[in-house]
């Protein structure tokens, strides 16, 4: 998912992206997690306070299944979001619980 | 050259940073005790000043003396130690690791859940698991023993003395008893070495002793 910039504008990595609400390719921060929140659709409100409060917007609204999405390859697991959910919709599991999620990256950050 | 021991530890950032600092040096400082030569580095080639980043600690153990002063990172660990156990879902932690290597993870799940995380799991000679955070639970948070400070806060009062004791264990490079003259909490450290499990695979070799 490059963007194609001209040569004689070219920046360096990092300094031109996309919104970062999507999962991209070299933002990738998942192997700082250890906790993971998990999300009940059934009591989520779409009150988007979560989509507020992440400091790295990991959340985004999925208007075709009007839920909430959540990038796993870039959030950190800092729990901020489980902290400020109104509608107690998210909790705390651990990271090593889940099998999926897998990200091995060459350098350690 | 005489065969050099190399041993990495993998850890996360500021929060288990001076746990896995104690572990690389306590350990080392254990087996020069035994009239080992020794080399123990704290990291720079990651980003230690980040919470949570993946970083790494080295140690260096041989029986003659080492000539690789200058390079600090250890590009074939024989020995892989994991503080935080999540790390082997980010990162190939076996990178470099000659076969019949020795991996030894801080976790209370079982080794068989564990060896699912780790593809390249036949380059293992042994795994190793051992619940230090149940067994102490403290995770010290103090920089003044990096870079060659000072370490005011005690080496070995938090996860790192049971983790030492299963890797005096296990890897047989140090004795239990000089870890014991080091490490604060003497308690935790005993219990890791009672309390760890080990697994071995066919490809253990003979220089090594994965045992205990």
């Amino acid at each position: 998912m490059a963007i194609k910039v001209p040569k004689d504008r070219e920046v360096p990595f990092g300094a031109i992206t996309p919104a970062p609400v999507k999962q991209q390719e070299l933002f990738i921060t998942s192997n700082w997690r250890i906790v993971r929140p998990v999300i009940d659709h059934d009591k989520c409100t779409r009150c988007f306070t979560c989509y507020i409060a992440c400091p790295d917007s990991c959340w985004s609204f999925n208007e075709k299944e009007e839920k909430m999405e959540w990038n796993w390859k870039f959030c950190k697991g800092c729990q901020i979001c489980i902290h400020e959910c109104p509608a107690d919709a998210l909790s705390a599991a651990p990271e090593l619980d889940f099998e999926d999620g897998v990200v091995r990256l060459e350098k350690p950050f | 050259m005489a065969k050099v021991t190399e041993i990495t530890v993998w850890t996360r950032g500021v929060v288990m940073d001076k746990e896995a600092r104690d572990v690389a040096n306590a350990f080392s400082q254990a087996a020069k005790m035994e009239g080992k030569f020794v080399q123990a580095f704290d990291n720079y080639e990651d980003l230690p000043d980040r919470v949570l980043v993946t970083t790494r600690k080295y140690a260096r153990i041989s029986d003659e003396e080492i000539e690789m002063k200058y390079l600090y990172t250890n590009a074939h660990p024989d020995v892989v130690v994991i503080v935080e156990p999540t790390i082997v879902k980010g990162i190939n932690v076996l990178k470099g690791m000659p076969e019949g290597g020795l991996l030894i993870i801080n976790t209370n799940r079982s080794i068989d859940y564990m060896l699912k995380f780790i593809p390249n799991a036949d380059l293992l000679g042994a795994i190793a698991t051992v619940d230090a955070d149940g067994i102490s639970g403290i995770k010290t948070v103090d920089f003044s023993g990096s870079e060659g400070g000072v370490d005011t806060a005690g080496i070995g009062a938090g996860i790192a003395a049971p983790l030492l004791g299963a890797m005096a264990k296990v890897t047989g490079m140090a004795k239990k008893e000089n870890i014991a003259k080091i490490v604060t909490n003497v308690a935790a450290m005993e219990r890791g070495f009672n309390e760890v499990k080990i697994q071995k695979f066919r490809k253990s070799r003979a220089e090594y002793f994965w045992g205990g």
